[in-house]
């Protein structure tokens, strides 16, 4: 079993696990797991271990968010990287959270160019099934994707 | 309040209709139905679809049932294949996740006028152009690159506006649900995300199940609504699936968003934050509905150009001569204004139809002229190596359901399992071997899509044709399959 995140069988689309001991380590995992998620195609990256491993990631964008909880905190933040992947052709497999409490996130992700996905588009992040919760001190939730 | 539904809260109502009541659970307004035969149950009833539907019946305004087609699967607040209208004037809601994400996803059928035979001989070649004419656009982007100024006359006239730039026809037009076009359609309710999001990808597939193929009518099980819609025997077809990509996915997102910020102020209890919603009638009802309509232009403008890129690929091996017709093209993610009678009153209603697709019957004045004695076609998509279908509307299904059927297989297993069971090779292998060509970017992208992975269509549209909400008119196998791109 992964400590970051890992994916759980779904119906019809992505459902992602994932865990952080704290709550920036929480919103990292989850960005870096969706773009995992869904195979991004770049060649200056390797694929290991079923991972996309990337030498340098040069390209870099700021997130700012304020929201009225804190899983819509965790959809608006997810979502507005889709928003900027979609618009820049870029895939996000890093991220430094500068700050975030239940209702507001500071971020800068970093990533690369990409020609694609090698798995799919995500099309949203829903909210079906939603819960961040702590569970034994570790923050975790399940995220479901529409794709 | 979540309670496992089992075979004992279904109550037939007949062969294909179950019904729970509305005393399964205390919030329920109106009771639910789901279509379906005993074979689909055990599937139906393995995931939480039906326990989505329960929740869509606590919706306010809701009349009647919420509603299940027999490819119900489990979605997002509403299940896939869901139907649910609500009276506009009784403070009746409308529900982003009840149109869904993808808006204006659909179908659209082109004839080739010509017949297998004929085209054999050219197959490989018009999959192989075909493949490389409309991209999937993930990754790099479409070939018609949009201003910001061109994308709003795309967002209020739709495929209307194309015709007007010199691509396709008014017959394109007279073909498609709404002309192409919905007239309350308001670029200005479009987030500047969306529009940047949609700048580049008009013309372009999108991935997961959306895909284009060419096809033969193999089977025709009613002759004279066949001939009205231009369908014979051997006919080769061309089927394109896909909706409004990006900008429409913004769309939705961005009005969950706006939503969920005041659903505490419009008062309504919500047993699934994806349910969220608005009164039609409050700012925030109407703002996105005219959003949806803009959305649903560019996936109608976006069919459309695909459309035209099928066209010039065909030409390339065909010659300069060579056509494709529009058949028509349907919606199955939509919301609609439409009068029905509701205990007798006729009342305007909301019609949210989610993985469902409109099927009226003949008269019906919302239908294309060219249809109205017939009924309008209905196109029902199978899975890759398996058949599609097309319907007609019957006016006996407005009671039963809104006039509203299935709108393709459905989902069984996950995408996970999918690709254990099946690899995209050994699946591409199988399906050559029928005699399908396959073009495809990513062998994991087809195997996910695999035909196991979906329910069986044939007893899908049985249901529908055997409950009486729709009609078999023919069936199309696929020749050859395009994805991706």
């Amino acid at each position: 079993m992964n400590n970051d995140f890992e994916l759980v069988p779904h119906t019809a689309d992505i459902q992602l696990r994932v865990y952080g001991k704290t709550l920036k380590d929480f919103f990292r995992n989850a960005l870096i797991g969706m773009f995992q998620a869904i195979g991004p195609k770049s060649s200056a990256c390797k694929k290991i271990q079923g991972r996309l491993v990337c030498p340098d990631l040069p390209e870099k964008r700021e997130i700012e968010i304020i929201s009225i909880d804190l899983e819509s905190l965790l959809v608006d933040f997810l979502s507005e990287a889709l928003y900027l992947s979609d618009i820049n052709n870029e895939a996000y497999l890093d991220a430094k959270i500068h700050e975030v409490n239940e209702k507001r996130i500071r971020a800068t992700v970093y990533g690369v160019k990409i020609t694609g996905f090698e798995v799919v588009e995500v099309k949203a992040v829903t909210y079906h099934d939603l819960e961040v919760k702590q569970v034994d001190g570790v923050w975790q939730a399940d995220i479901v994707f529409d794709i | 309040m979540k309670k496992e539904i089992t075979r004992e809260d279904l109550m037939k109502l007949d062969e294909f209709c179950y019904e729970i009541p509305r005393s399964f659970r205390p919030d329920m307004r109106v009771p639910a139905q789901v279509y379906m035969n005993e074979r689909m149950m055990d599937a139906i009833l393995g995931d939480r679809s039906l326990e989505q539907l329960v929740n869509v019946s606590t919706l306010p305004g809701i009349q009647k049932y919420a509603l299940a087609m027999p490819d119900i699967h489990q979605g997002y607040g509403f299940p896939i294949g869901g139907v649910a209208a609500t009276a506009i004037d009784e403070g009746g809601v409308i529900s982003p996740g009840g149109i869904g994400y993808d808006i204006n996803c659909g179908v659209r059928l082109l004839s080739t006028g010509m017949k297998e035979q004929e085209l054999r001989p050219h197959m490989q070649k018009l999959a192989t152009a075909a493949f490389h004419a409309v991209p999937s656009g993930v990754g790099r982007g479409g070939k018609f690159k949009l201003s910001f100024e061109e994308i709003d006359k795309v967002l209020r006239d739709g495929a209307a506006y194309m015709v007007k730039q010199g691509y396709g026809t008014g017959n394109d037009l007279e073909h498609c649900e709404e002309g192409g076009c919905m007239h309350n359609a308001d670029p200005a309710m479009i987030s500047d995300r969306a529009k940047k999001r949609g700048l580049d990808q008009l013309g372009t597939l999108g991935s997961g199940n959306h895909f284009l193929e060419i096809q033969k009518v193999d089977k025709i099980y009613d002759e004279k609504v066949a001939k009205v819609f231009g369908l014979s025997q051997d006919l080769v077809v061309v089927m394109i699936h896909c909706g409004s990509r990006g900008l429409g996915h913004q769309t939705c997102t961005d009005y969950v968003r706006r939503f969920m910020s005041k659903i505490a102020d419009f008062g309504i209890e919500l047993p699934d934050r994806e349910l969220v919603c608005a009164p039609f009638k409050s700012q925030e009802g109407t703002d996105y509905y005219n959003a949806m309509a803009a959305a649903a232009n560019f996936g109608w403008a976006n069919r459309h150009m695909i459309t035209h890129l099928t066209r010039e690929a065909f030409k390339s091996v065909l010659g300069k001569d060579a056509w494709l017709t529009t058949v028509y093209d349907i919606s199955h993610n939509m919301g609609k204004l439409e009068k029905h009678n509701v205990d007798r009153n006729e009342k305007m209603l909301l019609v949210h139809r989610k993985g469902a697709t409109r099927a009226f019957g003949p008269g019906r004045p919302e239908i294309a002229a060219v249809f109205r004695k017939a009924g309008q076609p209905v196109l029902i998509p199978g899975t890759m190596g398996t058949a599609s279908y097309v319907l007609v509307g019957l006016n006996e299904n407005m009671e039963q359901t809104f006039g509203t059927v299935c709108h393709g297989a459905g989902r069984r297993m996950s995408r996970t399992q999918a690709k254990k069971s099946v690899r995209g090779s050994e699946l591409r292998e199988r399906l050559e071997k029928q005699g399908i060509i396959i073009r495809c970017e990513s062998d994991a992208g087809l195997a996910e899509e695999a035909p196991m992975a979906y329910k069986d269509v044939d007893n899908v549209v049985n249901v529908v044709d055997g409950a009486g909400l729709a009609r078999k008119v023919a069936r199309v196998v696929p020749l050859a399959v395009i994805k991706g791109g």
